[in-house]
């Protein structure tokens, strides 16, 4: 079974976390990983999304997970548990985000040069804080950034949080076999989004049942197989 | 529900606070506040757990008996506070500039607009926080009480990823309980997480939508209100 390693990392001393973000995607593009930055609201089912994506697309490229949470480790052992990749549990003292510096030194403690880790890794995926509002402002060195909104947080998140919207370049709506229980608007939804970001890829998925998820694999390879490239 | 988009709604771009002391300023407030015997309750939650439609759900129990209005804090939008004033709340919409919390300054900015934007002296006042369930835990704003909204859909796990949330709030509500068939929810897990950092918080089952446990919820407000205003 897989372990889980929890890393302590406290606020960042980078005042240029831009500078700090560009050198973390330099490398990684160097060692061909692709880094992507999973954003979310507590609750709307990062964990089980990764969980279920990992466990598709595990068999055709490396994949490594890094979780951030506050406290606990739950969310590391349960993908480790599940798809029996390596999970690394990072918890960042109460911190509401992650930045590039935070990236940087969990990689130093995960992925130390010379240990083969990050060359033996073709996706390397950051499960953020939950939150909406904090993570969106920091550059974490990810080629691409996803966020998932529930089907029960409703479809005015866009609306309120507009600044997560703008910056990711997926927009995953998850649970929605619950489509009947909510009144959730998904082409009020999907209007909002593109509204803010026009060039954004808005899927519709459930993980739980696993529909959908199709489409989020075939995204992800072609941003792989691009080595994260624009 | 139907919203009158016509009704006006007064916006305030709150500054951020430059005062260091956000502590003995929030007692300074709370103080005040008690003096002028009127009850702020800072109401908390991740996005989309359903702040709005729970206060509309009390506001039928506190006609009549208590005086309140509201303050809905977002970064951006005024759905919200347009929401409640079609229901014939006064509420003002607090624009945080893309701040994740409110402290007791920026509280004190919305309370001079909302005292401000009507004549009726008001029991309660309730600051609807930024939905995010790190953040405002940090800040104390001045309030008397602190609730927490935890919905089904968000997951049983949350008290134990975002403890501080759990452990500086009286009362948490878990609504969206008519959604209980549709997701792994564990109530006795939920409560044992909160309970596990905060023994004294106050447990609610509701469903904002249905109406079911909402009274409970209101009488232990209403209570609460006439002590502080006593």
């Amino acid at each position: 079974m897989a372990t889980v390693k929890t890393i302590m990392i406290e606020e960042s001393v980078f005042a240029d976390n831009n500078t700090a973000a560009d050198a973390v995607r330099k490398m990684l593009t160097g060692k061909k990983t692709t880094m992507l930055n999973v954003m979310s609201s507590p609750g709307s089912g990062k964990t089980t999304l990764l969980t279920a994506l990992v466990n598709k697309l595990k068999d055709e490229m490396k994949i490594r997970v890094m979780d951030v949470d506050i406290e606990s480790t739950l969310d590391a052992q349960r993908v480790a548990d599940s798809t029996g990749v390596e999970a690394l549990q990072i918890h960042n003292g109460g911190l509401c985000h992650i930045d590039a510096d935070m990236v940087t030194r969990a990689l130093a403690q995960f992925a130390p040069e010379g240990s083969g880790v990050l060359e033996d890794t073709d996706l390397l995926i950051l499960e953020n804080i939950g939150n909406l509002v904090c993570p969106a402002e920091f550059d974490t060195g990810a080629h691409r950034n996803i966020m998932i909104l529930s089907v029960p947080e409703g479809d005015d998140k866009p609306l309120k949080y507009p600044l997560m919207f703008s910056v990711s370049d997926l927009v995953l709506i998850n649970k929605i076999d619950t489509l009947d229980y909510f009144d959730f608007d998904m082409d009020a939804a999907r209007e909002r989004i593109l509204k803010l970001n026009p060039a954004a890829t808005v899927l519709p998925v459930s993980a739980k049942t696993g529909e959908g998820l199709d489409a989020v694999c075939d995204w992800v390879r072609e941003v792989v197989k691009d080595g994260g490239r624009r | 529900m139907a919203t009158n988009y016509t009704d006006p709604v007064q916006i305030i771009e709150l500054k951020e606070s430059i005062l260091e002391d956000n502590n003995k300023d929030a007692q300074d407030l709370r103080d005040q506040l008690k003096a002028q015997k009127s009850c702020l309750l800072n109401l908390m939650s991740g996005p989309g757990s359903g702040k709005t439609t729970t206060l509309l759900a009390l506001g039928k129990y506190f006609k009549d008996r208590i005086s309140w209005g509201v303050m809905e804090a977002d970064i951006d939008s005024d759905v919200d506070a347009r929401t409640i004033l079609a229901a014939g709340i006064p509420s003002v919409q607090l624009h945080t500039g893309g701040m994740c919390h409110l402290d007791a300054d920026m509280t004190r900015q919305g309370l001079n607009a909302l005292f401000d934007s009507t004549d009726q002296h008001l029991d309660l006042v309730v600051l609807e926080n930024i939905g995010n369930l790190v953040c405002p835990a940090e800040f104390d704003t001045g309030a008397a009480i602190k609730m927490t909204i935890l919905s089904v859909p968000e997951g049983d796990d949350k008290p134990a990823k975002y403890p501080l949330m759990y452990e500086e709030c009286d009362i948490m509500v878990v609504n969206k309980i008519d959604a209980l068939p549709v997701f792994d929810f564990d109530k006795e897990k939920a409560e044992r997480f909160a309970r596990l950092r905060n023994p004294d918080i106050k447990i609610f089952y509701i469903s904002a939508r249905t109406g079911e446990g909402v009274e409970a919820l209101a009488e232990e407000l209403i209570t609460r209100v006439q002590a502080w205003n006593a």
